[in-house]
Order: C-alpha cells, then structure tokens, then sequence
C-alpha cells in the first residue's frame, strides 16, 4: 500500500472548507430581537425547508465523505479486509455500516427511550469506532 | 506499460451526478427537512423536532402496516418460490415446447403493474368478473370488497399470478445450465428423481433462488400499485401495506412532516434489505 506525503494538506483544506460553509450557515441563521433563531427555517417561505439542524446534518454527511477522500488519497485502495462479520469490507463498506446502523441506533432511542438523542449520538459513535476497529 | 490514470474521466459520471442530485439527493434532502417541521401549507414551516418520528414509532398503525407487509412478503415468498420451482422443473428443455413456455411465463411479466391491478380487480367482481362470478356461483361467499379475507387471498393469487413466472424464469435458466454429464452420471448411480433434485438441481440453483427470493422479498415489502388498484387498501386497513399507508398520509391527509419521517424510516428499512441483498450476493459471488 502506498501512502502520500501530501495528505495532511488535503485534511487542512477539507476541515478549513468545513469551517467556512459551517461559518456561512450559522450566519444565515435568522435573529430575533437580538437572539438567534437556530431553528427557524433559513429561507423563509422556500420549498426546500432548510434549517440550521439539517443543514448541518448534510454538511456533517459532506465532511464525513471528505474525510473519506482524504483518508484513500492518503492510503489508497480502501483497506479491504475480513472482519467479525466474516465477508471483506473496505472503509467505505465500513463508514455505510456505521451511517445506517447510527440511523437505526437513534430511531431505537427515540422509539424506546425518548426524545433526547445524545446517548443516542454517544453510543453511535461507540458504535462507529467498534465497526470501523472490528469490522 | 505503464498504468496512467486520467482523472478527465471523472467528467464522464458528471452528468449522472446531476441526475442523481435531482432525481434522488435533493429529494431526499427535502423529505428530510420536512420530517422535522410541520407545515400548513404556503411554504410556512414550524419546527416540531423529532415529534413527528416519536409519534411514527409509537403509531399502531405503522406497526400493523409493516407486520401486513411482513406476512404478504411471507406468504408469496412460500408460494411463488416451490410453484416456481416445480414450474421449472416440469418445463421442456428442448423442442418446440420450449419457447412457447417462455413466452407464456414472460407474458405477466410484460403487463404493467396498475394494469395487473385493474384486471383482477375486474376478474375478482361478483357481478362481471369471471373468478368472483365462478367461485360465487359455487356457493363460496366470495366479496373482496367487503371480506378482508377474500381480499388477502385476491392480491396473493394477483401477486402470484404476476410474479412466480419471474421465479420460472430464474430457476429455469439455472436448470439449462446443468451440463447433462450430471444427469447420465445420477442415472448410472440409480439415483431417485428426489435424489437428483436434491443432490443435482437445487445446489445448481442456489444463486438464482438466492436471487429469486431476495428480489420477490423487496418487491413485495415496496409493493404499492397492484393492492391499491384492486382493494385501495381496504376493506378498513386490511390491505394497507406501508408504501399505500404512506402515501394515505402525504397526498390524502397532506401531513407532510408524519409522511416525511415515516419516509425516512421505509427508505432505511429497504436500505438496510438492499445492503443484505447486495452483500449476500458479492459475497456469494466470491466465494464461488
């Protein structure tokens, strides 16, 4: 496998890009009286319906596939190997199996414990590191 | 040689992403902000959180829309897939029969899908349709407008009469495939007819029934069209699967924040069979 020497920059600008279209965003977040609005929609009367929370929900999908890029620009080939589900998985397989069991992880939550999703976010993450570790 | 990469390439899948992103990626963006808002119309939204997946997860009714899905996709699963086997085992290999049994298997294949629906809802009416006229005039109380049981019965013979063909199909290309080495070497060896199917012809179909079931299995769990044609998901909820139960609350009652969020929890349960599907079958490949 051969690495490249230039992918610490390639990180810089991914999480650089990251920062600036977070930065756009929460400056598009509507104020009133002085206070920020953080889910209000972010253009008023727009089909699409954005607001802060989805917005940042898709920007953190973009920097989690970047992030991806960067690690195969890093290391290329995707890291194939067999794991605890006993068929190859690449980094991608892994990073889908981590996305779409968080998904489910966060619907048991809130289906069988409640609206707060933090130890939903928190054992998805746990989640994530034992698949990408193990899997 | 050495191997060049040539990154211009990625110019060619361009026009594909651009599809994908109207077609797919801002959809889907869209039901994902509406599941968290509540609208009444005019583009005016109202954040309501994950209120609307709670009450999706805690409804009766979704529930019993996935367990209808569940034991529909059960049922023509056990039935299409042994008709569909021994439809294909009893099929002419060579000879003039051949074709025709194909075209004959291919036909309900070809007819869209509402059209299916349209003509068992006309062949299963008591007053003109011949199947509800006959089993009618036999002395069976046969109504499948009124019984949820006769209507149960009327979409599985609809979904069998569809889609069991495709599983012919299948099966018998798998059978075709078998070099006729096998076949004289079972004969020399006395071998039972059952011997032959079990020991010959079914490890040689494996893939393709692997196929047959994971696909019937998908189809059905998304099935929409045919049901809602014939029954509209009635008599009461009897037939309401979770694609007509959806589209019940999106375009007939316009909740659209409820219909968002039980969008996205349908999208992530075909996600989660079509990942199976996928996997099982790359790593069925692989291992063969």
């Amino acid at each position: 496998m051969t690495t490249t020497r230039r992918w610490p920059l390639a990180l810089l600008g991914v999480i650089a890009g990251f920062a600036v279209l977070l930065g756009l965003l929460v400056a598009t977040v509507p104020s009133k009286d002085g206070v920020r609005d953080w889910t209000a929609p972010l253009v008023p009367g727009h089909w699409m319906a954005w607001t802060f929370p989805t917005a940042t929900f898709f920007l953190v999908i973009l920097l989690l596939l970047s992030l991806m890029a960067v690690w195969e620009y890093a290391a290329p080939g995707g890291n194939p190997r067999v794991g605890l589900l006993r068929f190859e998985t690449t980094r991608g397989d892994r990073l889908f199996i981590s996305l779409l069991g968080s998904a489910f992880i966060h619907l048991a939550w809130l289906g069988l414990i409640g609206p707060n999703l933090w130890w939903a976010l928190a054992l998805s993450i746990v989640y994530a590191v034992g698949v990408f570790r193990f899997v | 040689m050495e191997k060049r990469w040539n990154n211009r390439a990625w110019l060619m899948v361009l026009p594909m992403l651009v599809l994908v992103a109207f077609s797919a990626v801002i959809p889907l963006m869209t039901v994902v902000n509406y599941s968290v808002q509540d609208t009444f119309g005019n583009n005016v939204f109202f954040w309501a959180g994950t209120e609307w997946f709670e009450e999706i997860l805690h409804s009766d009714r979704f529930w019993e829309a996935m367990g209808r899905n569940l034991i529909f996709s059960a049922i023509i699963l056990a039935i299409e897939i042994p008709l569909g086997i021994f439809i294909a085992l009893n099929m002419p290999r060579k000879g003039w029969g051949v074709p025709v049994c194909l075209v004959l298997m291919a036909l309900p294949l070809l007819i869209p899908w509402n059209v299916v629906g349209t003509i068992w809802q006309v062949f299963g009416r008591i007053d003109i349709g011949l199947l509800g006229y006959t089993v009618d005039a036999l002395g069976f109380d046969y109504n499948y407008v009124q019984d949820p049981f006769d209507a149960w019965v009327t979409i599985i013979l609809m979904d069998v009469w569809h889609w069991t063909s495709l599983v012919v199909l299948l099966c018998y290309a798998g059978l075709v495939s078998i070099p006729d080495a096998y076949y004289q070497a079972a004969k020399i060896d006395g071998a039972s007819r059952w011997a032959i199917f079990r020991f010959i012809q079914l490890p040689k179909m494996n893939r393709v029934l692997l196929i047959a079931v994971l696909l019937r299995f998908m189809d059905s769990f998304m099935i929409y069209t045919e049901p809602f044609v014939v029954t509209g998901g009635g008599p009461g909820n009897s037939t309401t699967f979770l694609s007509i139960d959806l589209v019940k609350i999106a375009v007939g009652q316009f909740d659209l924040g409820p219909a968002a969020a039980m969008s996205i929890i349908y999208f992530l349960i075909i996600l989660l069979l079509s990942w199976v599907f996928y996997t099982v079958m790359t790593n069925y490949d692989a291992e063969r």
